[in-house]
């Protein structure tokens, strides 16, 4: 009897995760059927028209795809390993360290997180032009260099670690950065991964920011190229160019998931992070 | 020796001052695309081709995204120090960009230049209308479109009406929908989505007024959307939907009624003249174009986006700025635009150039947009544009959707809408 019900809600759940797994899947089938078959005016599900690589090459070609790619790349990277670095010091002090004014710290980097980065757009951007980083790469970046989630993520991982750990490596003879990289940093990899997911994708979709502080196409991103297609609403949608742009745009971040998918989800499940 | 080097350092000195004054004045234009990929493309050639004729200029143009995203590149940019010089926004930003100082009266500009108000004059009356603020011009029309219904002569032919003979009334809407939609069709097809409701009903509304004067006045100041005209007009659409069944119930998109329309799933749609090229370019039966049925009266709403120079820049660059607006807007161009984006081309004379006259020889549908003009005005204009937008289209889905009457919902609207025009009054 118990058996079976515990087998009963094993099935449940299985049937569960699939229906939520296909749900998952729908937009996505659809974006790369329409991407990969030629225009159609009937809106199915499945594509209706035979495959071709042209909405791809249209796409490609309207816009310096190519050149965004290696921008969008550029500030991925640049930002998230600045991030690492300056994440990973500032955790690390606010974990261990008492000092003056640690409070007024914390709500400093706390406000960062309560204020949604749309309404800084304007100051943010009167800022760049004081010190003449408009239309720079370093201008789109500088604004996210220090990440009060990362923060607070690495510091709470970083009290985990046990304390005889960290005075063991200095009793061999560590010094304080060595202490960082060999003890804590490997402890709160679970932390580090999470954040690195939430930081890619934020940076990698991030729109109106990089338009607006950006005007040279040496500095623009791909989500600008998506939005010639995707926002132009004065004739009608046309959807094999949005959902090829889009195809452009998600494949690496796709290509990572299924790939990492593994450690991405034990990540997320030791680092509780929600999005 | 000496002499020689002498000369030689005179000549480099006068060579860098050459330079240094041929070194172009360089300008920056905000624009937002809205018809696809292509037009940033044709923007870009017309820039070039500008700045190849005047070395002494070098306008950069810079795709700001839509036409949202491109007022708050503005104002991110002026507030920021980093102005552009002029740019492209909607025509009825005019208000809230005049209000906010954010662009600057061209009078001044048009006075000076000896062919200034030939060329205003020579903007067709339906656009023109809608670049004035108290009296003072503020825009130029550059990209700008009406609404005209589209219509699939084949099912015409199906139901045994006359494929030439289109609507011409509101009755006749009806009569003609309830004929054409069947298990598989409807007969009509409006997009009431946010943001393009509000341009279907300003069209609704002239249709239907007795006193030329649509929903607001053209100060911007007056709002008059719970006339029993108006009421009257917004009943029709609900009517449409529910009481004859000959239009999709519910909220269709503006981006998909054209979709609906090729794939044989609506015969009549009301939809800009925007989309005329991808309507000829993908339909797979023969369409024609006619002016938008009247009520009381022939009516059709304008829209799309106007040319402004920013406030403040030196008076070099506005010379310059309005040299390139009357380059972009020249007789040859304006024609030229318009045949390339579907964009109605903006100047009388443009209709007289051989261009136009052979594409609208060859695609007579075109010219329908051109000749309804004359029934046309602008789409809702106020102050706090935007916000007064959002007023209307939130209502009139509400009465769409059912929780509201046609009357309690333009009730609702102009309460509303007066409040936000309270401060201006």
């Amino acid at each position: 009897m118990k058996m079976n019900r515990k087998k009963a809600v094993g099935v449940l759940i299985t049937l569960l995760s699939i229906v939520l797994g296909v749900v998952w899947l729908t937009p996505l089938i659809w974006l790369v059927g329409t991407a990969l078959t030629e225009t159609s005016f009937h809106m199915t599900f499945l594509p209706t028209t035979p495959f071709t690589l042209d909405n791809i090459k249209y796409v490609w070609n309207a816009v310096p795809f190519g050149q965004y790619y290696l921008n969008t790349i550029i500030l991925v990277v640049g930002t998230f390993c600045i991030q690492f670095v300056t994440s990973t010091l500032a955790a690390y002090s606010l974990a261990f360290y008492k000092f003056k004014g640690q409070a007024l710290v914390f709500i400093v980097i706390f406000m960062q997180i309560i204020i949604p980065n749309d309404v800084l757009i304007i100051p943010n951007f009167m800022t760049l032009s004081e010190l003449g980083l408009y239309d720079t790469k370093l201008g789109v970046m500088l604004p996210f260099l220090g990440s009060a989630m990362a923060i607070f993520l690495l510091r709470q991982h970083f009290k985990t670690v046990p304390k005889a750990l960290g005075e063991a490596a200095m009793i061999d003879g560590a010094n304080l950065w060595q202490t960082i990289w060999r003890v804590y940093m490997p402890c709160a990899k679970p932390a580090y991964m999470s954040f690195a997911v939430i930081s890619v994708s934020y940076h990698w979709n991030n729109y109106l920011w990089p338009l607006i502080v950006t005007k040279s196409p040496t500095n623009r991103t791909l989500t600008v190229g998506l939005a010639i297609f995707a926002k132009s609403k004065e004739a009608n949608m046309q959807w094999s160019n949005v959902c090829a742009a889009t195809l452009i745009i998600i494949a690496p971040l796709l290509l990572a998931f299924f790939i990492l998918q593994r450690q991405f989800m034990d990540s997320f499940v030791s680092a509780g992070v929600k999005e | 020796m000496k002499k020689l080097v002498g000369t030689l350092l005179a000549l480099v000195m006068v060579l860098s001052l050459m330079t240094a004054v041929a070194e172009p004045l360089q300008l920056t234009m905000y624009f937002p695309v809205n018809v696809g990929g292509s037009a940033a493309a044709l923007i870009d050639a017309m820039t070039q081709d500008f700045n190849a004729e005047n070395p002494d200029i070098h306008v950069d143009a810079v795709y700001t995204g839509n036409y949202d995203d491109t007022v708050t590149a503005i104002q991110s940019a002026i507030q920021g120090g980093n102005a552009p010089d002029l740019f492209v926004s909607l025509a009825t930003q005019r208000f809230t960009m005049a209000d906010t100082k954010m662009a600057m009266p061209l009078d001044d500009l048009i006075a000076a230049d000896p062919e200034g108000q030939t060329f205003i004059d020579d903007f067709i009356d339906g656009f023109m209308l809608d670049s004035y603020v108290d009296g003072s011009i503020y825009s130029i029309p550059f990209q700008r479109s009406t609404m005209v219904m589209y219509y699939n002569k084949d099912a015409f032919r199906e139901v045994g009406l006359d494929p030439d003979a289109p609507p011409t009334t509101w009755d006749e809407l009806v009569e003609y929908g309830l004929k054409l939609t069947n298990e598989n069709r409807k007969g009509v097809g409006l997009a009431l989505n946010s943001g393009s409701a509000q341009w279907a009903f300003t069209g609704f509304s002239l249709q239907n007024c007795t006193n030329g004067v649509g929903l607001m006045s053209a100060d911007g100041k007056q709002i008059y959307f719970n006339t029993p005209e108006n009421v009257e007009a917004l009943q029709f659409w609900l009517d449409l939907q529910n009481k004859y069944e000959i239009m999709n119930k519910g909220i269709v998109q503006w981006t998909d009624l054209p979709t609906q329309f090729l794939a044989g799933e609506v015969a009549m749609i009301y939809h800009t003249t925007g989309n005329l090229t991808n309507i000829k370019n993908n339909a797979t039966f023969d369409f024609g174009v006619c002016f938008l049925p009247a009520g009381r009266q022939w009516g059709a709403p304008t829209g799309g986006g106007n040319f402004y120079i920013t406030n403040g820049i030196s008076e070099e660059r506005q010379q310059a700025a309005w040299k390139f607006i009357k380059f972009c807007c020249s007789t040859e161009r304006a024609a030229q635009w318009s045949i390339d984006t579907g964009y109605v081309a903006t100047r009388e004379s443009c209709y007289e150039t051989e261009l136009l006259k052979n594409y609208y020889a060859s695609f007579p549908q075109a010219l329908v947009a051109y000749e309804q003009l004359q029934y046309a005005q602008p789409e809702l204009t106020t102050y706090s544009a935007a916000e007064m937008w959002r007023i209307l289209n939130d209502n009139i889905q509400a009465a769409v959707t059912g929780e509201m009457t046609a009357e309690e919902a333009l009730e609702a609207a102009q309460e509303q809408g007066e409040e936000l025009l309270a401060d201006y009054q």
